[in-house]
């Protein structure tokens, strides 16, 4: 049975397709008010947001305020 | 040393993002245009909205959102046809934060639209800026068959409050769809005339609940004399929502008479009522009164016990 000790999953998850962190937007990371999001630089000298902080409060503005769409908000099955 | 505040750039030189071969680096070059609130970026949003990506036109819509002026507008309203439905509805909504009249002349054409939805947006993006010449299309577009459209042109009619336009509101008031008689009831607060008064009378009567509401909520600003009867009918209401703004109405228009009514509803279980009743009986004053107020003054909700305390200092003792 695999152990839960470690996160397999985030809620706020990034699409690095559509993600246009390396043309300089820091949207998501700005509006976050738990300021759980970061920038990462990922190996092909690319960049993209991602959640760095498990502390997620499920109020969306990153993935509303995201201009292209390339933020999801999974809010867990209890909260709907 | 990492500088305090970020150094503004020259507006030619964040525009120049614009011409970026990827729609991301354009979507940032509109963010940043939008972010330097300089009313020199209004041209080249205005050209960013025609843009062949329809998420950089989306972005270009929602960003013109900080900027105002028949420019802005003239934008807005030509994105209002795009063929994309996210850049319409950004487009229609950042029509709405238009402030300034003279934005005003790029939205007037639209308002002979045959378009729903560009009839829509531009009867509610004319809405606040109350230009008189908007009230002719309003009235005409009254009879629309859309009730999107007839709701967006009673609040055009209603802004203007315009004597001029009392029968087509009075008409309004009595549309088949309820959104629209409701909007109708709440644009007639602005007239103290008797056919105002009567036809708010007459909503409290109405099918629709919400309907009755906005009757009850808006004689609080222009009924009269004779509202006074219809709105204490109005307080057995099988929607206690209506009942409150009867109540707070009444409250409004001083109608003393109306007291003895007001006190046994302090034994309903709703506690905003009970706090509405109580704050009105206070105004109203009557001393007869006292026997409908006393066995509250300990009620469990704070707010109306707070409200009864008030209301027995206001009556003064036996």
């Amino acid at each position: 049975m695999p152990l839960a000790h470690t996160a397999t999953s985030v809620p706020v998850t990034i699409d690095d397709e559509k993600c246009i962190a390396d043309k300089g937007c820091t949207v998501c990371v700005d509006v976050c008010p738990l300021d759980v999001l970061r920038i990462a630089d990922l190996a092909d000298g690319s960049k993209t947001a991602y959640m760095k902080y498990d502390e997620c409060w499920y109020c969306q503005p990153c993935e509303a305020d995201c201009p292209t769409g390339a933020v999801t908000v999974t809010i867990p099955y209890l909260l709907k | 040393m990492t500088a305090l505040f970020e150094e503004f750039s020259d507006i030619d030189e964040l525009a120049e993002g614009l011409e970026d071969d990827a729609p991301g680096g354009r979507i940032m070059a509109v963010i940043d245009l939008a972010d330097s609130a300089d009313p020199a970026a209004i041209p080249y949003l205005a050209k960013a909205i025609t843009d062949e990506d329809a998420g950089v036109r989306k972005q270009a819509a929602q960003a013109l959102t900080d900027f105002d002026g028949p420019a802005t507008a003239a934008a807005l309203v030509g994105a209002l046809g795009d063929g994309d439905a996210a850049v319409r509805e950004a487009a229609a909504i950042s029509l709405t934060e238009l402030k300034d009249p003279a934005a005003g002349d790029a939205i007037l054409p639209a308002l002979s639209s045959g378009d729903e939805f560009t009839l829509t947006s531009a009867l509610a993006g004319i809405k606040e800026l109350r230009r008189s010449e908007a009230m002719t299309p309003a009235s005409a577009a009254l009879t629309h068959m859309a009730s999107s459209v007839r709701i967006a042109a009673v609040g055009v009619i209603g802004w203007l409050q315009d004597e001029t336009a009392l029968d087509a509101l009075i008409q309004a008031a009595s549309d088949a769809e309820a959104q629209v008689r409701r909007a109708a009831l709440l644009a007639l607060g602005f007239s103290q005339s008797e056919a105002a008064n009567a036809a708010l009378s007459a909503g409290l009567g109405d099918s629709d609940w919400q309907v009755r509401e906005a009757a009850a909520e808006t004689l609080a600003k222009s009924g009269g004399p004779g509202s006074v009867a219809p709105l204490i009918t109005a307080l057995a209401d099988d929607y206690w929502q209506v009942r409150l703004k009867a109540v707070r109405s009444l409250g409004k228009l001083g109608a003393r008479e109306a007291a003895m009514q007001i006190g046994p509803m302090m034994e309903l279980p709703i506690p905003n009522l009970r706090k509405e009743c109580a704050a009105v009986l206070g105004e109203l004053a009557v001393p007869e009164t006292r026997q409908f107020l006393d066995p509250f003054s300990d009620d469990s909700d704070p707010d109306v016990r707070k409200n009864v305390r008030w209301a027995l200092d206001r009556i003064g003792a036996d």
